[in-house]
């Protein structure tokens, strides 16, 4: 319950003098994060830059960002619930036994190691990736890890922040937020905003066959998502904006070429701490961008007599006047 | 006297009928419960579009057809009874305040989800969330009965307060999730992760668990309020091993990262 404790980058670059990345390999996969956020700059506040940091790596497996980190912590695979409640507990002094720990593939020494330098840190921060959020038990891992950033405020300043990728996804929940107050998992079929992730999320609504058209903007869920939702989305009518030629539009009924984000077409995006950022093209495209396209079909769809029978529509509330 | 409905046709997208509830359909007429307004998708539809009603308004309901994709029957209901002949959507008997509902087939998620009191059935399946606060809520069924002979999914009884759920099946991971209260029996265990966070509450298993490492192993023995508890438990046809069997619970207590004073208590066959 409550809030997400969270920062900047910039202040992660200026303060975090502990460091922890869990279920990620930002060496292969974030290959900036460590030169420009995290554990190589120098700051008014760490001045000797990598040597006042300690950073500590949380995966199943040794990955190359293992070579940075001055802490490995090898969990065993679909654990990581487990060792974020162990260490919850241990913050709090609670008695958790050596078999309980080992089961997590951890030892005693490790883990008071961990928490002791956790509570002695100025500033703590918690990057966790897909290796916690998509594995079994999927939003309940990162709920765990944010309560322990949560928890950890206690002793001293702690934060957690997930390590997004493909693109603009955070600026999608950033502006579904702020317009509806919810982040992801909505349906307007009231006239209102309704949140309920597991019900009216799109992997779910797809699996289950509940929708009977699909338009997509941008993503791919073609290659990612399980075969029932693909299967559902051959048999509705799906409309696809994309540059290329992906797994979705491959399937789409319709597919609208649109020109590049960022490289032909202007843009705000929003990074993973979730600061705008504007995007300059730096070529030009024959494509129209996904903006131009989605305002021309609302145009189209305005002067179109309006096709519900009088009484059947939901009320709604214009966003605008 | 009892009003019939039958499914008629299969609905595309999912079918948002609350107005199903029987203080709502007492003393309405046959015609003005034709004319009752249910949402399709976005689009609001008199009520005899999708169901074929039979007889007058009652405080007796009794539904027919396969009702996956119809949602929210019996929300909020304050008396009556419905019975259902097939599967049912999500959201059965959410909000309830009192009324029974009984159904034969299996049952969507967040079935008696924010309950306050009541009693729901399920005779096949039921989806996850069962009695679960929902999403930003703090929490979930207050009182009442909810009782399913198969299986279930996620999060049965997440953050719920007071009140029973008995699953005849294995309840998938998350059981009892950030509990506060009531009491949750489960017959054929569940998998990992039960009683995660819990803060009050009860979990009974009859079947071996496998524990989250941060619940401790207390005691071993009967507490006396199972024998209550198995003769409440009785009128429903449910049967708990109490002070009489041989066996006893080994009780474990959780969960320490809250740290929360939750009990899960494990038979063992003696």
């Amino acid at each position: 319950m409550g809030g997400k404790v969270t920062c900047t980058l910039g202040e992660v670059k200026q303060r975090a003098d502990f460091i922890v990345y869990w279920g990620g390999n930002p060496a292969e996969c974030h290959p900036r994060h460590f030169t420009k956020y995290t554990i190589m700059q120098k700051s008014k506040f760490l001045p000797r830059g990598r040597k006042d940091r300690t950073m500590a790596l949380v995966d199943i497996r040794e990955t190359k960002s293992a070579k940075a980190a001055d802490i490995f912590l090898q969990v065993k695979p679909g654990k990581d619930f487990e060792l974020i409640t162990i260490l919850r507990a241990l913050i709090k002094d609670q008695r958790v036994t050596d078999d309980a720990i080992a089961e997590t593939g951890m030892t005693r020494e490790v883990l008071d190691d961990l928490v002791r330098r956790m509570k002695s840190a100025k500033f703590g921060c918690m990057f966790f990736g897909m290796g916690l959020s998509m594995t079994r038990g999927k939003h309940m891992n990162s709920a765990a890890l944010l309560t322990l950033a949560a928890e950890m405020n206690a002793f001293t300043k702690f934060v957690a922040m997930p390590m997004r990728g493909h693109g603009n996804v955070t600026g999608a929940d950033v502006i579904m937020r702020w317009q509806t107050g919810y982040p992801f998992g909505i349906t307007f079929n009231r006239g209102y905003p309704r949140y309920n992730p597991g019900e009216f999320s799109t992997v779910d609504v797809l699996v289950r066959g509940d929708c009977d058209a699909a338009f997509i903007i941008g993503a791919d869920p073609g290659a990612t998502m399980p075969r029932p939702a693909i299967e559902t989305l051959k048999r509705i009518p799906t409309i696809c904006l994309d540059p290329h030629v992906t797994h979705t539009s491959k399937l789409a009924r319709v597919h609208i070429t649109t020109a590049p984000q960022g490289i032909a077409a202007p843009g705000t995006a929003y990074r993973m701490d979730e600061i705008p950022m504007p995007l300059k093209p730096a070529l030009k495209s024959p494509y129209p961008s996904d903006e131009e396209v989605v305002r021309r079909i609302n145009e189209a769809i305005a002067r179109k007599p309006f096709w519900l029978k009088e009484g059947s529509q939901p009320m709604t509330v214009p966003a605008h006047g | 006297m009892t009003l019939q409905l039958h499914l008629r046709q299969q609905p595309d997208v999912p079918l948002e009928a609350e107005v199903i509830s029987p203080d709502q359909l007492a003393g309405l007429s046959n015609a003005q419960i034709r004319e009752l307004i249910i949402y399709h998708g976005k689009r609001q539809v008199p009520l005899e579009e999708f169901f074929d009603v039979e007889g007058d308004g009652s405080q007796d309901v009794v539904l027919h057809g396969d009702l996956n994709k119809v949602r929210w029957v019996g929300h909020g209901m304050k008396s009556g009874r419905i019975t259902i002949h097939g599967d049912v959507g999500m959201h059965l008997g959410a909000r309830m305040k009192r009324g029974h509902i009984e159904v034969h087939g299996s049952a969507g998620d967040w079935i008696g989800a924010e309950m306050k009191n009541g009693f729901i059935h399920v005779h096949g399946n039921a989806g996850g969330q069962i009695g679960a606060a929902y999403r930003g809520a703090p929490s979930g069924m207050r009182n009442g009965t909810i009782i399913v002979d198969g299986s279930a999914g996620l999060e049965v009884g997440m953050r719920m307060r007071r009140g029973t759920i008995v699953l005849g099946g294995v309840a998938r991971d998350f059981c009892g999730l950030q509990m506060k209260g009531g009491t949750i029996v489960l017959r054929e265990g569940a998998e990992i992760r039960a009683g995660a966070w819990m803060n009050r509450g009860t979990i009974i298993s009859l079947k071996p668990l496998q524990m989250m490492p941060t619940f401790a192993h207390a005691n071993d023995d009967t507490p006396t309020f199972m024998n209550i508890y198995s003769r409440h438990l009785n009128q429903f046809g449910i049967d708990l091993p109490d002070g009489r069997a041989a066996g006893t619970y080994r009780r474990y207590i959780g969960d320490l990262s809250v740290p929360g004073k939750g009990e899960i208590l494990v038979w063992q066959a003696g």
